[in-house]
């Protein structure tokens, strides 16, 4: 049955009333065809772009390549890398096998750069760091560098409260170790060790008193250097506390410190350094040296013979705490800030804490006992977990920073002579240029107002010879135009050149100085007219001057056998370098003097 | 068709197609996350659900490790508002670290009249980030970043009634925590552990041998926390000031007065090193042990927590001794209330916020060192409480003869902080 209703007349459609709805029928279904689309396109749009977006992993802000920003650049201070280096070597493995936490991401990854704690500070303050993260040896240096953004910054005066806006995130330590004077056994029980509290007025006075009596501190770009020569300055002032700017620069004060640091064998790079030439020189190189704890036990695990010991100094220590931190940049994406979080809490966890009890660090987990039995600590007097008792007070930062610069007047006085190839191979590729560039570098770090520096340029004979001079602005300036005015051409007279420094030193240097002669060459010796007999019995005739000579072999041709016996000749060392870190390598050689 | 109806549907379609071109520039906004149209002031309405939400808790760190913990228990619930997925991420600030950033706006609060759809592509991703909530130490840190704000933006971004308002999520207090081999010399010399103590064992020229103690400890050795790093270092100084003038409430005038200046200069002349104080305090007083402090005033949650640590690697325990005038923590759970965060993220801030206060959560606190602001929850609670465990080392259940300190105005803290950066920081 039909339900649709019909007229009573019964009468045939209207053929315009039928087009009329045939036409409106169709334009109903145009325009929802047309809304269609439309919603079509809108969600068709949104989707794509969603799409886009989680196609794009985290992009840089500065521009940088993707890899680039996944990775977590961290600076460590020399002391600490190859301990670092093996953590984040484990942190990477874990995270490349464990892959990332979503598959769009990248697994986590760190590297480390090796920075001197005070290059820390400078460089962090640049807007855009070789680092995005740093870990020196003491939060002393975070204490620098916050001190040093602050004065960058503009006072806010509309601030509510004016806390300070920090460069770098709280820091996180990860491990501890005190800084002691590491003596060998027998050295510190003529001085009384284990029964005597001894303390840094013991060693000085050993110092000043015994011409025989051989020991170092580095120098004030890393906690152990800062530390003795505060303890220095402690000492002459003749208190433990309340170090002020007047108390560190008065009269007496100097004379001691200057009186002290006089006996310093030389200063130097830090720790693993030292303890590579302990094993290279052994028991004769020093009797004592300032270090963190964590050496005596380092050195006694891998060495046997005479052990080391640490002496805690009775009037007080510092602590090497070793903070690690992020900087604020506003460069830093978040990929770093979670690689960071992952590192931080791999570096305080189980495996990284226990690795660094094992090699004598004492672990910010402190549910790690130190006398617990597998600890080094344990069962040995030559560290005690129970030390120290009392720490030397921290002055303020401008104290630290008088102390700091006062020190280039007290310290021991340097006579260096460079020594410097320019035969016609430094034109190759940029060792001209970038030996210039070390070269301005080093001199740029001797700032001592007794230092002296001269400099030795050589070809086929000796080029030029510019005696000692002192650092002064006048002595600096003509210094810097001699470098600027090298120019290559010639042989390689090598030893002719080093025989010259040598009878410079000799005839003009200060026996009470450090002297030392800085040798750099990129070739082999063709050209002299000494042999290196000659240069051997001049040493052996100038023993009671003490010249030290350091090689570095600049790229693959140099002649590293006697590079490495010129060096032994005048007790010091050969590096090697390319154009990319010799001008690192001057400044780290700089911190000798 | 005639003219008449042309004009109709002329009229009909183009309608259709303003329409239809406002949804499309709105849906294809790239940075909407599928919300849409969705936020007013206060984020109200929503047309769209999110896929999920995150909770982000800026949270202070004497509370930091159980709040951490307690939002892993409540994410492991798979916890929901209004059928969305929530989860909670606690990024741990010291209070006045986050007081900075939020007078700063560092955080990139909107402006007046802003909302986030006004935002281009990079301002809504940095909206993202932005903090649902904040746990200071303590309600004054609260009342000061209202106070910033409230000159920027003429309101209150953190409320202080309604649903919405601050409540307290545990209690903490400053106490003396001291080795007890030091106290007790301090005790045979001077009677009680004050600041009156602390202040003439301070400026002993003798160091301890003067006092009685041994000669091996040096001088003796405060520790107060760097006050510009740590809330408890800016409240030390204000017990200090407390017990000085006996009485609970401090004044600019008090802070500024010579004499007292010149008793708090001799004071912090005993601390040993302001600049690696970290914000961890009492963490310190673990790893450095009596080397670079015999005693200080600190918060007795970070010392409990710390006990442990300072008893295995150091021979000589630490006590805790209550003060005459005692300053509170209350870590006040406070929800942001500005168009930055949406009504769902507001509503799942306040459910974990209920979930702290929850009796379980409670207990667990308790094992922090953390006294429960639920009243139901004794101190015996649990068998980890460490209110319990320490008993032997002095901590009490109820503080004997106390005064509680006022919380200080903006004035105090900046004349005590300008103090402080010029005779002691510089």
């Amino acid at each position: 049955m039909s339900n649709t209703t019909q007229s009573p007349l019964n009468l045939p459609p209207d053929p315009r009333q039928q087009r009329r709805q045939r036409s409106l029928a169709m334009m109903l279904v145009g325009l929802g065809l047309a809304c269609l689309l439309l919603g079509a396109l809108i969600y068709g749009g949104r989707a794509a772009l969603r799409w886009l977006d989680q196609r794009v992993p985290d992009r840089p802000l500065d521009g940088g390549t993707i890899s680039d920003a996944q990775e977590l650049v961290i600076a460590v201070s020399p002391a600490m890398k190859p301990t670092f280096d093996q953590l984040v070597q484990q942190f990477n493995d874990r995270a490349r096998t464990e892959g990332p936490e979503a598959p769009e991401e990248r697994p986590l990854s760190v590297r480390t750069i090796e920075l001197s704690p005070d290059k820390m500070v400078e460089q962090s303050l640049d807007a855009d760091p070789a680092f995005q993260a740093l870990a020196p040896d003491s939060s002393l240096w975070f204490h620098q560098l916050e001190q040093r953004w602050q004065a960058t910054l503009e006072a806010d005066e509309s601030s509510v409260i004016p806390i300070a806006h920090r460069r770098t995130s709280d820091p996180v330590r990860y491990a501890v170790s005190p800084i002691v004077v590491v003596a060998w056994e027998s050295v510190a029980r003529e001085l009384g060790w284990p029964f005597e509290p001894l303390g840094w007025q013991q060693i000085q006075q050993k110092a000043t008193r015994d011409p025989a009596f051989k020991w170092n501190h580095p120098s004030t770009i890393n906690a152990s250097g800062m530390l003795a020569t505060l303890a220095e300055f402690y000492a002459g002032a003749g208190i433990t506390r309340g170090l002020t700017e007047a108390t560190a620069t008065a009269p007496e004060t100097l004379e001691y410190v200057r009186a002290v640091e006089s006996t310093v064998r030389f200063y130097g790079e830090g720790e693993a350094v030292i303890l590579e030439r302990l094993r290279a020189e052994g028991r004769d190189f020093l009797d004592a040296f300032v270090a963190q704890e964590q050496v005596v036990i380092a050195w006694n695990q891998a060495q046997s013979g005479d052990r080391l010991v640490a002496i805690y100094p009775a009037e007080g220590t510092l602590w090497a705490d070793h903070p690690l931190a992020l900087l604020e940049l506003p460069t830093l994406n978040e990929a770093q800030q979670r690689t960071y979080r992952a590192f931080v809490s791999y570096i305080t966890g189980d495996d990284a804490q226990r690795l660094l009890l094992a090699q004598g660090y004492r672990p910010a987990d402190l549910s790690l006992a130190l006398d617990s039995p597998g600890s080094p600590f344990a069962e040995t007097d030559a560290v005690d977990w129970r030390q120290p008792q009392t720490t030397l007070q921290m002055p303020s930062q401008q104290v630290i920073e008088v102390v700091q610069n006062v020190w280039w007047y007290t310290k021991r006085p340097t006579n260096v002579i460079l020594v410097v190839d320019t035969s016609g191979s430094m034109q190759d590729g940029d060792k001209m240029v970038r030996t210039k560039e070390a070269l301005l570098a080093f001199l740029d770090n001797i700032r001592g107002d007794r230092d002296q520096v001269g400099l030795i340029e050589f070809g086929t004979g000796v080029k030029r010879v510019e005696p000692l001079r002192p650092v002064t602005d006048e002595g600096r300036s003509h210094l810097e135009n001699v470098i600027r005015a090298l120019s290559p051409s010639g042989n390689t007279a090598l030893l002719d050149a080093v025989w010259e420094a040598h009878r410079q030193i000799t005839e003009t240097g200060d026996p009470e100085a450090i002297n030392a002669i800085v040798v750099m060459t990129d070739g082999l010796e063709n050209a002299s007219n000494r042999t290196r007999f000659d240069l051997q019995r001049a040493f052996d005739d100038s023993v009671e001057r003490r010249i030290v000579v350091f090689t570095i072999g600049f790229g693959r041709d140099a002649d590293r056998r006697l590079l490495q016996e010129i060096a032994e000749t005048g007790g010091g060392q050969f590096r090697l370098a390319d154009e990319t870190d010799i001008e690192e390598l001057y400044r780290t050689i700089s911190t000798y003097f | 068709m005639n003219r008449t109806r042309w004009i109709f549907v002329g009229i009909v379609v183009v309608a259709l197609i303003i329409v239809g071109v406002s949804l499309a520039v709105q849906g294809l906004r790239p940075d909407d996350g599928g919300q849409g149209p969705s936020q007013t002031e206060g984020g109200a309405i929503t047309v769209d659900r999110p896929d999920d939400i995150t909770v982000r808790v800026i949270t202070a760190l004497p509370v930091e490790a159980w709040v951490t913990n307690a939002a892993a228990a409540y994410n492991a619930t798979s916890p929901t508002i209004e059928g969305v997925p929530v989860s909670v991420e606690i990024v741990a600030m010291d209070g006045l670290t986050a007081l900075g950033r939020f007078d700063r706006n560092t955080f990139g609060a909107l402006e007046v009249g802003i909302t986030p759809e006004d935002l281009d592509a990079a301002g809504r991703a940095a909206l993202a980030e932005f903090p649902t909530a904040w746990i200071p130490e303590s309600r004054y840190l609260v009342e000061l970043a209202n106070a910033s704000y409230k000159e920027r933006l003429g309101r209150d971004v953190f409320l202080t009634d309604g649903e919405y308002r601050a409540r307290p999520i545990a209690t903490s207090l400053l106490t003396w925590g001291l080795y007890e081999s030091r106290a007790r010399v301090l005790q045979t010399e001077f009677g009680q552990i004050s600041w009156n103590t602390i202040h003439d064992a301070a400026i002993a020229r003798g160091g301890w041998p003067e006092l009685g103690g041994e000669a091996g400890w040096g001088y003796f050795k405060l520790v107060v926390p760097n006050p510009n790093k740590n809330v408890a270092g800016l409240h030390a100084m204000i017990a200090a000031a407390g017990e000085y003038y006996e009485r609970p409430d401090i004044s600019t005038a008090d802070v500024t007065n010579l004499e007292f200046q010149a008793w708090l200069e001799e004071l912090m002349g005993a601390v040993t090193d302001f600049s690696s104080a970290s914000a961890y305090t009492a963490e310190d007083f673990a790893l450095f042990g009596y080397s670079v402090g015999d005693g200080g005033q600190l918060l007795e949650a970070d010392l409990l927590l710390n006990m442990e640590g300072i008893l295995t690697r150091w021979e000589d325990p630490i006590n805790l001794y209550y003060p005459r005038y005692v300053t509170w923590f209350d870590f006040p759970f406070s929800v942001w209330v500005g168009p930055e965060t949406t009504a769902l993220e507001k509503n799942a801030a306040l459910d974990f916020q209920r979930y702290l206060l929850s009796d379980e959560q409670q207990q667990a606190g308790l094992a922090y060192g953390l006294r429960p602001a639920n009243p139901r929850v004794p101190l015996d609670a649990i068998g980890d409480s460490l209110f319990v465990k320490w008993q032997n080392r002095g901590v009490e259940a109820v503080i004997p003869r106390a005064d509680a300190m006022r919380n200080p105005d903006r004035e105090v803290l900046l004349a005590l902080l300008r103090w402080f950066e010029l005779n002691v920081a510089e």
